[in-house]
């Protein structure tokens, strides 16, 4: 009995309430983690994925005029509320590819309960479990972000180059950060590499200064950070460089943040460098940040690159499907496999010329070339930032 | 590893940090001793007053310090709206709707900084500020202010609780509920104190652990168990207590990565919580068995 | 919009509010008819589902595990397991009054998140685990819910069920005069102590059969899904909204409560699109509000206790509470 009222009361209020939503041509849903831990790293993600619609919208529409509609859920960054939001843009809204979610216990989640039984693509942004790799999908999820594996692997590769032969490590204990930490410490120490210091933290706490003093007992004057810029990492930077636990700061793609620079000042973070990915040979990541600065946004804020990218991408799959949302998955490594002509971000006009003229396209990202593999990931490519007045500036090239 | 490491590195971040939880676990004491229930959205409220004076700071460009009397008005009146609107209504119930109701309130604080002030990582003043040395020991000036402030402001709340009548009527109300009614104590201007003071210390707390890191949504939430920890640490109900509590969490938090993994930090104050508990079930100062 | 989304949408609604149906049929039990302020509720709950899912997943480099144990004896293990973990924590925490032995639980709690966080040998760490089992998985989206559904409707009844015998055995009538009157009790020779620990041992492995309902159902399990707001203190916003003592009123509490959290987002998302990300801000508000207005209006709860079944009323706990506090 008491299922079926709350059956009745859950139809009830969703068609209530979902009667009234526009009805749209063809709807996306952006799943984000808009509250809860990563609250600050949503709000430029989304801006950014809804830049690439925009431009799809103002460039003649896809399929032939019709507009994209995109709606937002909030997954919170937990299983719970990621699954129900997930449903809720499945079912209720009907998109047809999803963009997010951005935590991996979240996609984890999503993609096995709701989006791969019910056959929907699903691209996230920032993802970066390896466990997502793994998932039995049916080709179903992809990552616009590469697996930690890559980035911790050339960056331990590019310090030992750069003749930095000891560190000390410090990351969150997180999907992002152990992944991370795990795969560096890995290559850097069969690479004859010194680990000095090696510690996980938690996020939120006021003080790390006793995790710092701890990890620079071990001699090292290179402290690597993976973590959050907009987080923890700032906390730790902050309180590194002001009692010069260090000399020199390493991060990786979550610390070039623009809330580093905003808060720490320049000044500050000449000996701060961060990896991040970058397309190797196109001008992708250049035409994207002028696109982002015009519509208002920071180029620097964190994840915004693969998440524009994974916006542009299910659009482009969308328009070379032909609307049929079972095709969506196979096309999108279709129009970004590295053969055919080269897209860059915005180029929408040209791309649906292309599809139409029955031509292969290859999009080249603003946050790599984006050939996807089997497992739906991408190989990543990766730069070194430096801080160059009031943003990041490439100082070289990652291999 | 040198004295003066330990000194500068583990002991007085532990201090700083442990004032920070003093602070939050005075109000949490009084509200639990008082008004006998535990105050979930007290987090929530230190972060709100944290935002609060950032408001000042970049309306008026004013320094943090004159935002702080400002931030501490502002909670003190939120605080005693909270109780009229919501918590007062409740008040014939059993504790244990009052304890959901501010879990509620805590949500909804929670989303008021959300939307004023945006979810962006902010500090009340841009660029680092080195420490400086005196005689071996490196300190900065606002830690510095961060301490004496603890101590000045849970200073003259002891005071007030001793020799003011307001004072007395507070303790009273704590200390047996059905005399005090009886004695003539008016209940509903106690109430009303106390909450204001209650805004006044989470005001102080969020602006003290803002301004030695940085201000997030929530900042207060995650900072919401140490301090109940302290709180029961140092015995329910006892001023003097909490602040005891407060700085044995901070300390023992900050010292703690000596002996094991950074990760497990977190979980220290629960473990020497569970330990004094058992050694001594009403806190280190007699505190109240509710 | 499609009949037939709405209706994949209300049988997801109808699966998570059986899972945690679970936890606050598992909480009613220590709270309700025990007075034991459990505030750890996600210790347990994490507890059962990663039990479940060592037990049950395939082999995995990171992590404990390829037993590929059937399902059942997962859910079985999950039980066993919170259980397990309860008693030491019953022993010592138990002896704790209410708010003592919240803080102390939410603690544990904490403590356990931290382990399965860090310990990836055997937990899988911050990645967790992948790959657990979900019964009835390979039919179509539709069929495999309603399946589940199904599964977790009569798992739900037999809990209940369990329960209610329990409750109106002789054991249930001594929990409630624990409850209501310690002295009394002790005075009639009951052994507390024990019967306490019962309780709260039982009310532990049912949320650790709700863990491993939910890790099933997503065929993964996280340390995210750890969060004291969703996995503790949701569960108790339901319990005491429901009303606290009456089994039904928890299953209740359990529906309005995930139906204000779900359906919220449906009114938020009323406002413009350009406010669409303050629009998740202010659900949170919504849910906040919401909460206040039920408790402001049914602070005895939707269903309180039935008054036959026990002599307490409501202002008697609070009597009985105040001069606890003396």
């Amino acid at each position: 009995m008491l299922k079926k009222i709350a059956l009745a009361a859950g139809l009830f209020s969703a068609t209530a309430l979902a009667s009234n939503a526009a009805q749209a041509d063809v709807k996306i849903g952006l799943l984000g983690g808009i509250s809860g831990p990563i609250a600050a790293m949503a709000p430029p993600m989304l801006v950014s994925s809804k830049l690439a619609i925009q431009q799809v919208n103002e460039q003649g529409g896809i399929l032939g005029g019709q507009k994209i509609v995109t709606v937002v859920g909030d997954s919170a960054c937990n299983p719970q509320n990621g699954v129900d939001a997930a449903t809720k843009l499945v079912n209720i809204e009907q998109v047809v590819g999803l963009i997010g979610p951005h935590c991996s216990g979240s996609v984890l989640a999503v993609a096995n309960s709701v989006t791969v039984p019910a056959g929907i693509a699903l691209i996230t942004p920032s993802g970066t479990s390896p466990e997502i790799t793994g998932l039995e999908d049916k080709g179903l999820v992809f990552r616009t972000v590469p697996s930690d594996d890559f980035q911790g692997r050339s960056l331990a590769r590019t310090l030992l180059e750069l003749g930095t032969k000891k560190v000390a490590v410090a990351y969150l204990n997180n999907d992002y950060g152990s992944g991370l930490a795990n795969s560096f410490k890995a290559e850097f120490e069969a690479n004859g590499g010194e680990i000095a210091g090696y510690s996980a933290h938690e996020d939120g706490k006021a003080s790390y200064r006793s995790n710092l003093a701890e990890l620079s007992r071990g001699g090292a004057d290179t402290l690597v950070i993976f973590d959050y810029g907009d987080g923890t990492g700032l906390t730790i930077l902050r309180q590194a460089l002001e009692n010069g636990f260090f000399t020199n700061y390493v991060g990786a793609d979550g610390m070039k943040s623009d809330a580093i620079i905003r808060e720490l000042g320049t000044e500050n973070l000449t000996t701060f460098v961060t990896s991040s990915p970058v397309g190797e040979k196109s001008d992708s990541l250049a035409v994207f940040n002028k696109a982002y600065i015009a519509a208002g946004g920071n180029p620097d804020a964190i994840f915004v690159t693969s998440s524009y990218d994974a916006a542009f991408l299910m659009a482009l799959a969308l328009e070379k499907a032909g609307g049929d949302a079972a095709k969506v998955s196979e096309s999108i490594v279709a129009v970004s496999n590295g053969q055919g002509e080269a897209i860059l971000p915005g180029e929408w006009k040209k791309a649906v010329e292309l599809i139409a003229a029955g031509k292969d396209i290859d999009y080249k990202g603003a946050a790599g070339d984006l050939n996807f593999d089997r497992a739906g990931d991408v190989p990543g490519s990766y730069g070194l930032f430096k801080v160059d007045g009031d943003t990041f500036a490439l100082q070289q090239t990652l291999n | 590893m040198p004295f003066m490491e330990f000194v500068n590195f583990y002991l007085m971040p532990g201090i700083v940090l442990g004032s920070i939880y003093a602070l939050g676990a005075v109000g949490i004491t009084l509200v639990f001793g008082i008004l006998r229930f535990a105050h979930l959205a007290h987090g929530d409220l230190a972060t709100l007053g944290a935002f609060a004076a950032l408001g000042v700071v970049t309306i008026f460009g004013v320094s943090p310090w004159v935002a702080l009397p400002v931030a501490m008005i502002f909670c003190a009146f939120m605080a005693i709206g909270i109780d009229k609107v919501f918590y007062d209504y409740l008040s014939e119930r059993p504790k244990i709707i009052v304890v959901m109701s501010s879990l509620g309130i805590a949500l909804m604080l929670r989303a008021l900084v959300q939307v004023i002030w945006g979810v962006d990582t902010e500090t009340y003043t841009r660029g680092i500020v080195r420490p400086e040395n005196y005689w071996g020991i490196r300190i900065r000036d606002r830690e510095i202010y961060t301490i004496i402030a603890m101590f000045a402001i849970v200073g003259v709340l002891w005071v007030f609780l001793q020799k003011t009548k307001w004072g007395k009527a507070m303790r009273a109300m704590s200390d047996n509920p059905d005399l005090a009614l009886l004695s003539g104590v008016d209940n509903r201007k106690v109430t009303m104190l106390t909450w204001a003071i209650v805004g006044i210390l989470c005001a102080a707390s969020g602006f003290f652990l803002g301004i030695n890191t940085e201000l997030k949504p929530l900042m207060g939430w995650t900072m919401l168990l140490p301090m109940f920890a302290a709180t029961i640490l140092g015995g329910v109900g006892r001023v003097e207590g909490a602040v005891v509590g407060g700085l044995i969490v901070g300390i023992v938090e900050e010292t703690s990565v000596l002996l094991i993994p950074g990760e497990y930090k977190a979980a220290m104050a629960f473990a020497i919580l569970l330990l004094i508990l058992l050694v001594r079930p009403t806190g280190l100062l007699k505190g109240k068995v509710l | 919009m499609e009949l037939i989304g709405l209706l994949n949408y209300a049988v997801f609604m109808a699966i998570f509010i059986g899972i945690y149906s679970l936890l606050a049929l598992g909480l009613n039990i220590q709270w309700g008819f025990s007075g034991l302020f459990n505030a750890g509720i996600a210790g347990f709950f994490a507890v059962g589902a990663y039990s479940s899912a060592i037990v049950t997943a395939p082999e995995s480099s990171v992590h404990l595990g390829g037993f590929q144990m059937p399902v059942v004896v997962g859910w079985i293990a999950a039980m066993i397991a919170a259980g397990l973990i309860a008693w030491p924590i019953g022993k010592v925490c138990l002896r704790f009054r209410s708010d003592y032995l919240a803080i102390a639980t939410i603690g544990v709690a904490e403590i356990i998140r931290l382990i399965v966080k860090s310990e990836g040998w055997l937990t899988g760490g911050a990645r967790g685990i992948n790959k657990v089992p979900r019964p009835f998985g390979d039919l179509s989206y539709l069929y495999s819910q309603l399946a589940y559904l199904a599964l977790v409707i009569a798992i739900v009844f037999a809990v209940y069920w369990a329960i209610e015998r329990q409750i109106s055995a002789p054991w249930g009538r001594m929990m409630r005069g624990i409850r209501d009157n310690e002295d009394a009790a002790t005075a009639m020779g009951k052994d507390i102590k024990a019967r306490r620990l019962e309780a709260f041992i039982f009310g532990a492995a049912i949320m650790g059969l709700g863990g491993a309902l939910f890790a099933h159902f997503n065929r993964s399990i996280t340390p995210e899904a750890i969060d004291p707001m969703i996995a503790t203190f949701l569960i108790w916003i339901m319990l005491i909204l429901g009303g606290s003592g009456n089994n039904r009123g928890a299953l209740l509490g359990v529906a309005v409560v995930w139906i204000i959290w779900s359906a919220s987002e449906f009114l938020t998302d009323q406002l413009p699109t350009e406010y669409a990300i303050q629009a998740k801000y202010m659900r949170v508000f919504v849910i906040g509000l919401l909460l206040q207005l039920v408790l402001r209006f049914r602070p005895e709860g939707i269903l309180p206790e039935p008054q036959g079944v026990s002599s307490r009323t409501e202002t008697k706990t609070f009597q009985k509470q105040e001069s606890a506090a003396k």
